[in-house]
């Protein structure tokens, strides 16, 4: 339907203008001419979108265009061409049918916006159908009696024709009567929304109703006259002509205030139902207004002022634009129609009569059509699902639909009325197909363009007030052209005239933002768009007061140009001063003599500087060291004179040959209970002694149980021994270092010779606190233990001795007690005799400095020990013995040695044979060869002791195992003297010469009995012989100072440990010349 | 219309924004202009935006083809008060970068963002 509409009208387009002409009639008033002109300008371009789309039937967008810009061309001359048309169009006739097809066209809008209203009430359809029925009843009923009145009247005959219409007056006016009561229930209905506009439009459907009840009068009358179909066709167009215009121009005056105030209201109100609603009731009032007296101007006037309105929400809706269009067309048509119908009233009764007889023949087509209306209803409802649904509208719509049902039946009829037109309608389905061909898409050009025109249209129509969503709308249209779109809009608002360049402008753009658009949304489908983090741009850290005013105040008048602390000398202004540096050097401590030193300084100088300190320092040394050594030695001899002195006075009575007695302090912790093996006293240093404690049997609780330990004392120090040296093994023997006191050497049982460094400072050894008393035990500073095995004894060491120096002879009695003689460097041999006879020699050689770290290559040598025995020569000195004296006594094992004290060559051992040997150590023939007993057989005798006499160097006592004394010369091989019996047999243990006496000697035998000989008062018995029952002596030792005579006396050691020198008397002490001449005389008597 | 339209939707490498060129462009200008500035309530405003369109333009020509470029400038006083910026972005983040700046002097403080957002 739609598409056979579109063709039609395109077929007439050009004709609508053409139809335009009559209102140009000079006649017409020009107010009038104006407003048709303006409704006109509504018209074409309601027109120009309905011929666009007459060209989707596959038209090509070029040609689109064309068109446009022909359109456009076309209404610039529109005027012109308006009336140039005028004159080629045919005749009245032509345009009358044409005017009729359009009709149908309209007709056919008509029921398809019905559908569209019906669609909406889907559930009042039912209802309205009753009604419809009811209304078709009433209808019937009308037809009846309009029939009898007419049989009537032809009965009555003509001339009574007039009181008929009298009659049919009445019967019309009660008709009308009913009919307005029914109005009037409807219009009450409505009143709430119609109410301004109702007495107005009541007054002029009073105004209206005479005419109309008249032509209906009239119609009557034409029933009666029974009028041809033809005949009335062929008046039609001259009564639309002969139509007043003045109650033309009050209808257009009306519709035009209605069109605005509908608009107006509509702006008002809401857009949609409200709106709409009161489009209804408009429709409704118009229609009461006019349904009797004009019915098809009526329906066209409401369905197209619906449209209009419907036409306002929805711009989309395409198909009503069209219709809309058409409409106004077919509305002028009706309106011209009516017209003229109304300038002939007979002509016009005529035709109503037609149409009313034309209404009773249709009267059984009602049904038919209603239900081709529901059918065709039926697909538009799937067809416009998409046009509004607004529930606004109720009973009152559905009403109207009744109403509308109504009138359609009666357009019905005009249909029928003008199927012979329809011969024209084949010629439409070539457009049909182009227009099918179209393609959507190019359709929704085609719409989009329309949709611009349509708001075009309209805000030319409401340039005053213009609602404000079209704006937005057109805002998205308008963009770049806004500038020219005032302009023209300017232009419209003069001459109401359209820009088709600007809304072509606009479609431009909308087409540009759509394509945007559809980028867009391609895009956003690649795309990520992601919440970055949180940039921090800028981060200010409040300051505080203080640092405020610093920077605003704190440095106004200064500046801090550089900081510079000498880090990294960096290139700018180095403030501090040049750093003087000087190399000094410090030792603690001191060594040579010097704490502290500068290089820099001059060598001499250096020298002269360290040999002042040198010198100081070396003398307040040793000075200290001797003046500590007297002041303790006096004190010690002040306490000792005291206590001997009253001891004198108590023990007188002890030994005869004594004259005082000191006891040295034996009594330590450590020496408790050792028996003294060995009394010993220095050459030089004659107060010097050392004493030998054996070491225990078992091993007890102290530390040192199972050593040897040898104590070395200062008879005039009694109180405690200077130093205490301690060794594994059992010492056999020992001797001082020749001069001072400063080295121990000894012989040991396991045929070692070891040696102790008394020099060495005590921090060295181990030292340990016993009793509460410090003591310090010293380990030998050279032992000869293992390390020399091969060149060293595989026995015991019998005897070890120092190596007289030939020069010293007799000059060692004047070596000073505290010599400050340096005793380093000093070189001597030593020589240490085993039980085999083997005699070594020893060089004993002072290192110059020790080594802490100890050394690699003397294995003997203690860590920082200065003091070594290099070996140089070994000696066998035990010859074999004569077969003969093989047989009776053994093996001869040597007991001990001597050297000849004037000459270190010459050697004399002491051997168990009874006799002594005289050797050399260099091969020399020594005569004679031993010295012996008187008796000539050798008898197995130990000699157990053996002593020079310190005056007479060549004369020598040898004590034997028997108790036998032998007085001997080293010349004679034979004794000077023998005493075989002094001793009752016991066995002699010690034998010594007086040191200040040369004819006394002191004998100590096994039987701890002493005996002092004195050669001068007797040479055949000792002068004393004291026994000591209560406490054995063990040990002896003759001490005294032969250059000062002012003492000697004996060490005597005892069994139980102490150890008692026993000053002799005076006259054992004194020597006098009578002793040598005694000593002379006995040599002289022997030989 | 309707072929299927090939996007370019990451710029050319050597196109692309590179905050460090941006950086540098910002640092010179606003050197120049505001190293010897006071801060002035009347003034800065107009120095503010015309420092803006000085760095866009200067960025315009340094190349960054179908790059939208929003320039932010901001200048404040220094008097002692603590200050914190923050920017956060909804865009892409494969092309789209920003580059910023600060800079102080005695009496003012000024952050200059320029934001760069690609056109696809």
């Amino acid at each position: 339907m739609r598409v056979a509409g579109n063709s039609s009208w395109r077929r007439h387009l050009g004709k609508i203008n053409g139809f335009s002409e009559p209102e140009k009639d000079p006649k017409r008033p020009k107010e009038m001419h104006s407003d048709r002109d303006s409704e006109h300008v509504d018209n074409s371009v309601r027109k120009r979108g309905d011929h666009e789309k007459k060209h989707r039937g596959g038209e090509s967008t070029e040609r689109r265009h064309r068109d446009i810009e022909h359109d456009v061309k076309k209404e610039g001359e529109n005027t012109r061409g308006r009336r140039d048309e005028d004159g080629g169009n045919a005749g009245r006739g032509k345009e009358s049918s044409q005017d009729r097809r359009r009709d149908k066209e309209s007709d056919r809008q008509k029921r398809i916006d019905r559908y569209e209203i019906e669609k909406k009430y889907v559930d009042d359809h039912r209802e309205n159908r009753d009604r419809r029925r009811d209304r078709e009843e009433h209808h019937r009923d009308r037809e009846k009696e309009t029939h009898r009145d007419s049989k009537k009247e032809r009965t009555k005959g003509s001339d009574r024709r007039e009181d008929r219409e009298k009659r049919e007056e009445r019967h019309r006016d009660r008709e009308q009567m009913e009919r307005e009561n029914k109005r009037e229930k409807e219009r009450r209905r409505h009143e709430r929304s119609g109410e301004g506009r109702r007495d107005e439009a009541g007054k002029h459907h009073r105004e209206q109703r005479d005419p109309q009840t008249e032509r209906e009068r009239h119609q009557n009358e034409e029933d009666r006259r029974d009028g041809g179909q033809k005949r009335h066709e062929d008046r039609k167009d001259s009564d639309r002509r002969q139509r007043d215009f003045s109650d033309e121009r009050k209808h257009k005056e009306e519709r035009e205030r209605r069109h605005k105030e509908r608009r107006h209201h509509d702006e008002r109100q809401g857009l949609k139902g409200s709106g709409e609603e009161v489009r209804h009731h408009g429709d409704d009032r118009e229609r009461r207004d006019k349904d009797r007296k004009h019915r098809d101007e009526k329906d066209t006037e409401r369905k197209n002022q619906e449209r209009r309105g419907k036409e306002e929400e929805e711009a989309e809706g395409k198909h009503k634009h069209r219709k809309h269009g058409e409409e106004d067309d077919a509305q002028r048509k009706h309106r011209e129609r009516k017209h003229k119908e109304e300038e002939e009233e007979e002509e016009v009764k005529r035709n109503h009569q037609d149409g009313t007889s034309a209404k009773t023949s249709a009267t059984d087509n009602v049904m038919e059509a209603e239900e081709v209306f529901s059918e065709n209803w039926r697909h538009d409802v799937k067809d416009k699902e998409d046009t509004e649904e607004s529930l606004a509208n109720d009973e009152e719509s559905a009403e109207q639909e009744y109403e509308d049902d109504f009138e359609d039946y009666e357009d019905d009829f005009e249909d029928m009325d003008e199927e012979e037109e329809e011969e024209e309608e084949p010629l439409h389905p070539e457009e049909d197909e182009k227009k099918e061909e179209i393609s959507p898409q190019r359709k929704k050009e085609i719409e989009a363009v329309q949709r611009a025109i349509e708001e075009e249209n309209e805000r030319v129509g409401t340039t005053q007030i213009r609602p404000r969503r079209n704006r937005e709308e057109e805002e998205e249209s308008q963009k770049g052209s806004t500038g020219s779109e005032l302009n023209q809009r300017k232009v419209s608002l003069k001459g109401r005239f359209m820009d088709f360049v600007a809304a072509k402008k606009r479609e431009v753009n909308k087409q540009v933002a759509t394509k945007q658009k559809k980028r867009s949304t391609e895009l956003l489908r690649l795309i990520d768009l992601d919440f970055s983090q949180t940039f921090s741009l800028l981060e200010l850290q409040p300051v505080n007061e203080y640092d405020m005013y610093i920077r605003n105040f704190g440095t106004a008048n200064t500046k801090q140009a550089y900081v510079q602390c000498n880090e990294d000398n960096a290139d700018r202004d180095i403030q501090t001063e040049e750093v003087e540096t000087c190399e000094k050097w410090t030792q603690h401590p001191p060594e040579r003599n010097r704490a502290c030193g500068d290089p820099n300084l001059s060598q001499e100088v250096q020298d002269t500087a360290r040999n002042a300190i040198n010198f100081d320092s070396k003398r307040l040394t040793s000075f200290l060291r001797s003046a500590s050594q007297v002041m303790v030695v006096l004190l010690e001899d002040d306490r000792a004179e005291r206590n001997s002195l009253r001891k004198l006075k108590t023990h007188a009575d002890t030994l005869s040959f004594s004259d005082g007695s000191l006891q040295l302090n034996t009594t330590l912790p450590f020496l408790h209970g050792r028996h003294i093996s060995l009394v010993h006293f220095s050459q030089v240093q004659r107060h010097t002694m050392m004493s030998v404690h054996m070491r225990m049997s078992k091993a007890g609780a102290t530390l040192f149980d199972s050593c040897t330990v040898i104590c070395i004392w200062n008879i005039w120090e009694p109180s405690r021994p200077q130093k205490i040296l301690v060794y594994e093994s059992e010492v056999q023997c020992c001797c001082f270092s020749p001069g001072k006191a400063t080295l121990v050497f000894a012989g040991t049982s396991v045929g070692s010779v070891v040696l102790w460094d008394l020099r060495e400072h005590a921090s060295d050894h181990y030292s340990s606190i016993i009793e509460g008393e410090e003591w310090n035990f010293r380990q030998p500073t050279f032992s000869t233990d293992a390390v020399l095995a091969c060149s060293g004894h595989s026995s015991c060491v019998t005897s070890v001795e120092v190596l007289p120096s030939s020069v010293i002879g007799g000059q060692r009695l004047e070596v000073p007690l505290l010599s400050s003689e340096d005793s380093s460097g000093l070189s001597f041999q030593l020589a240490s005799l085993d039980e085999n006879g083997v005699l070594n020699f020893w060089v004993v050689v002072e290192l110059s400095k020790g080594d802490e770290a100890g050394s690699l290559t003397d294995l003997g040598l203690r860590p920082g020990g200065k003091v070594k025995l290099l070996h140089s020569a070994r000696l066998q000195t035990a010859e074999s013995p004569s077969p003969r004296d093989a047989v009776k006594t053994g093996p001869i094992q040597t007991m001990l040695f001597k050297f000849l004290p004037t000459d270190s060559s010459h050697f004399f051992i002491g051997t168990n044979m009874g006799a002594v040997h005289h050797r050399t150590s260099h091969g020399l023939k020594a005569r004679p060869k031993s010295y012996r007993f008187q008796e000539v057989e050798v008898r197995p005798v130990d000699v157990s002791s053996l002593h020079f006499s310190p005056f007479k160097p060549h004369l020598f006592l040898v004590g034997c195992g028997d108790g036998s004394v032998r007085l001997h010369t080293v010349g004679r091989e034979q004794p000077v003297a023998q005493w075989t019996n002094s001793t009752a047999g016991e066995p002699v243990v010690s034998l010594q010469w007086s040191n200040t006496r040369p004819s006394v000697f002191c004998v100590l035998d096994a039987a701890s009995n002493i005996h002092i000989w004195d050669l001068s008062k007797n040479d055949a018995e000792p002068v004393f012989t004291e026994r000591v029952h209560t406490d054995r002596v063990t040990a002896m030792a003759v001490f005294g100072d032969s250059s000062s005579q002012t003492y000697s006396g004996s060490a005597l050691a005892h069994a139980s440990g102490k150890i008692v020198l026993q000053y002799f008397t005076g006259n054992l002490s004194v020597s006098s010349s009578a002793d040598e001449e005694k000593l002379e005389n006995l040599m002289t008597e022997a030989f | 219309m309707d072929t299927s339209d090939a996007y370019i939707i990451r710029p050319n490498h050597r196109h692309k924004f590179k905050p460090a060129v941006v950086r540098e462009c910002i640092r010179e200008i606003v050197r120049e202009r505001l190293s010897a500035a006071k801060y002035d309530p009347k003034e800065v405003s107009e120095q503010s935006r015309s420092l803006a369109d000085c760095v866009r333009d200067k960025v315009k020509c340094a190349g960054f083809d179908r790059y939208k470029l929003v320039v932010q400038v901001v200048i404040g006083e220094q008097r002692g008060q603590g200050v914190k910026m923050m920017s956060r972005c909804l865009w892409d983040a494969d092309t789209d970068n920003y580059a910023e700046d600060v800079f102080f002097n005695d009496s003012l403080f000024c952050v200059v963002t320029v934001f760069g957002i690609y056109y696809y």
